[in-house]
């Protein structure tokens, strides 16, 4: 199963690394920062190979997104019977169908097999033909963080404690990416168990935050032009072996790796590439457009995000990009319109960015999401019956979106089952019911978003879901 | 059998009474490492591992600073908290992107000293050492000084100062940061880098000179040196 890791990404062109290499040796040499030498000679290039993770905080309702069910056939009087209740005609919002929406066919895609939710939209619905529906997981948990960080590194965690890297991570760690910023976590956590500092995600919980750590300091705090040189140059000093033995160790080293990352960073301007409330600017007029972004005010939100994930990708500044999109799904309390309108807010958002992607045409050939694979998650489910409160509780059973490169179009694998919408059990190799077959686990989906891009899903143990891969 | 009992008890007394050969402990310098004598000066106690044995290191893995310990950290050894240009504390506003928890979504402290920590960081020793510097040079009273307390009451040129001087306000200092004093080589590496700044800092058109820098420079080196941030 193991298999050998192709970096397909890496394919330095000569000049350039002549040009860095020379640069680091002079550099080393005369006492100047390596990482300099680096940052002059990359240059910005989208990833050939780019992923997103999308989290729905809070646990989704399956059958508002990605698993719905006919009204007409699951009634209220036969809920006590099928232990499910879809709820719609509650939602009472004319944005949202009171049906399961069964987008419209798109020219030379053929006739949609994949029904969606009233939550989703006839937006994010319409790119059907990109997607993948992944029903009837097995979360094997009803806690958040337990959840969370399962879909997150495809292990199972002990007790609430994440096992392995994050998916991104274990991602770019293979594919060791040219970009400036291989990996971003956005308001999510981020594992690394196994690879250098390289592979470590720009971790950052706003927007504000993210702008800050692309941003020089202010002109305020910097020192004179030659202090800062002199101070650079004392920095990229090498140490004896006493200082060695005694110093820091791994965590000196990782953030010795860090302060270098961060010079690279900060000499690219990358800051610019996100200040989508620029109004000088005609390229950030075409971003508030597109995303609906105003030009003052917070854009920290979900729409502000997408545009964040878009412009990561399509400017080359990172590969991977796992985002915590939309939240406030937990909604054991009060109305479906609740958990409906917070889904959409996402979807939407999702809608604007899948828009976007594949509007914008790749450098290798193709648009941009002939070369993105996008995971869309949540921690758990929630109960296909509405409890006393008018809310919903955890659910075991989940569903995955997966939209694309490296995966079949226009196709749902697996399925819930029909009374009280439980984990239906498949054979995984062609995705059949079978009662004697597996369950679908996180780890599934997870070891199938490595083989769409041939990559080693070993780290996960178990067979990618072939049917899936493209 | 009396007499015998009695001259015990007398030689019990009279050795219960001697006077204590115990020293008092003089008060603590201010900066000194040792203010309670090294109880490791007998042959009695385990000498540290070979570094060699243990792939080149000494004692345990060094751990970060957790956000909270780093927020101490910063006012001990600088004497000034991170503020924000809209007068919010700095390590508060970014204190989940630093790491800290918010027991929501993140239940356990992330220590790892990652691009946005290393980021943050240097922002931050950047505003403490830049404001704490330019408070100094107009403080004459080096007792009411933090980083400039070994410098004499007046200084103006810092190349005046002997090399004795420079050398005792960067053990000073790394012993404020860190913890343990520069030495040997690496002492003359930092003396150094005060020579360049403070020579430097004169070349400059001006009256003031900007010799508040020098002290910055190192302030800044030193808060965002590995040392710093961990235990």
């Amino acid at each position: 199963m193991k298999k050998n890791n192709r970096d397909e990404n890496f394919l330095p062109e000569r000049r350039t690394f002549l040009k860095a290499a020379a640069g680091f040796m002079g550099s080393t040499l005369l006492g100047g920062i390596p990482f300099r030498a680096f940052a002059q000679a990359a240059e910005l290039a989208p990833a050939d190979r780019c992923f997103v993770f999308v989290y729905f905080s809070g646990g989704w309702d399956q059958l508002l997104a990605f698993d719905p069910r006919d009204p007409d056939e699951f009634t209220a009087d036969r809920a006590s019977e099928t232990k499910i209740l879809p709820g719609y005609n509650l939602i009472n919002d004319s944005r949202f169908s009171s049906r399961p929406i069964l987008p419209d066919e798109r020219s030379g895609a053929g006739r949609p097999n994949i029904d969606f939710g009233p939550a989703v939209g006839e937006r994010l619905a319409s790119h059907y033909d990109l997607m993948t529906v992944v029903r009837g997981i097995n979360m094997n948990t009803l806690g958040h963080e337990v959840g969370y960080r399962y879909f997150l590194t495809g292990k199972l965690p002990i007790g609430s404690a994440a096992r392995g890297s994050s998916t991104a991570t274990e991602i770019v760690g293979q594919m060791k990416p040219r970009v400036p910023i291989a990996s971003i976590s956005y308001n999510v956590e981020s594992y690394n168990d196994r690879y250098g500092g390289y592979a470590n995600a720009l971790r950052v919980s706003r927007r504000d935050d993210l702008l800050l750590t692309l941003r020089p300091s202010a002109a305020s705090q910097q020192l004179d032009s030659e202090i800062e040189k002199q101070l650079v140059d004392f920095r990229g000093q090498p140490i004896n072996c006493e200082q060695a033995a005694y110093g820091t160790r791994g965590v000196g080293t990782t953030y010795s790796n860090s302060r270098d990352q961060m010079q690279q960073v900060l000499s690219q301007g990358l800051e610019k590439s996100f200040q989508f409330q620029d109004t000088t600017n005609p390229e950030m007029e075409a971003v508030r457009t597109r995303y609906g972004l105003a030009t003052t005010g917070s854009i920290d939100n979900e729409a502000g995000r997408a545009a964040t994930v878009a412009t990561a990708l399509k400017k080359g500044i990172a590969q991977c990009v796992t985002i915590n999109l939309t939240g406030g799904l937990d909604t054991h309390f009060g109305t479906q319109l609740t958990h409906a309108s917070n889904q959409r807010r996402g979807f939407d958002a999702l809608a604007s960015l899948v828009d976007d992607l594949r509007a914008s045409p790749h450098p290798s050939g193709g648009n941009f999401m002939d070369h993105t694979t996008i995971m869309v998650f949540s921690e758990f489910a929630r109960t296909p019956l509405i409890n006393a409160s008018g809310g919903r509780d955890h659910h075991l059973c989940s569903s995955a979106l997966l939209m694309g490169a490296g995966i079949k179009h226009n196709y749902v694998f697996g399925k819930s089952g029909d009374i009280g919408m439980s984990p239906g059990t498949f054979d995984l190799r062609t995705g059949a019911a079978d009662p004697n077959g597996s369950n679908i686990f996180p780890e599934h989906v997870i070891a199938t978003v490595l083989a769409s891009a041939g990559l080693d899903y070993s780290i996960t143990r178990v067979d990618p879901l072939r049917p899936i891969l493209a | 059998m009396r007499r015998l009992v009695l001259t015990a008890a007398l030689l019990a007394l009279a050795s219960g009474c001697q006077k204590s050969e115990e020293k008092a402990t003089p008060p603590p310098l201010d900066g000194q490492l040792e203010p309670v004598p090294n109880p490791h000066t007998n042959d009695n106690y385990e000498p540290l591992p070979d570094p060699e044995a243990q792939g080149g290191s000494v004692g345990r893995a060094p751990r970060r600073l957790t956000v909270s310990q780093l927020d101490a950290a910063i006012l001990n050894a600088v004497g000034r908290r991170w503020v924000t240009p809209d007068g919010r504390d700095g390590i508060d506003v970014r204190a989940s992107s630093l790491g800290r928890a918010d027991f929501a979504l993140v239940s356990s402290e992330n220590t790892e000293p990652n691009l946005v920590f290393a980021k943050f960081l240097e922002d931050g020793a950047r505003y403490v050492c830049l404001e704490q510097s330019k408070a100094e040079i107009a403080q004459a009273d080096p007792a009411l000084r933090t980083l400039s307390r070994t410098l004499p009451g007046k200084w103006d040129d810092l190349r005046k100062l002997t090399d004795a001087q420079v050398r005792e306000f960067l053990v000073y200092n790394s012993t404020r940061f860190w913890g343990s004093p520069l030495t040997g080589d690496e002492l003359t590496k930092w003396v150094g880098l005060f020579t360049q700044a403070a020579t430097r800092v004169e070349t400059l058109a001006g009256t003031t000179k900007k010799r508040d820098q020098v002290l910055a420079l190192v302030c800044i080196a030193m808060l965002t040196d590995p040392r710093f941030i961990t235990y």
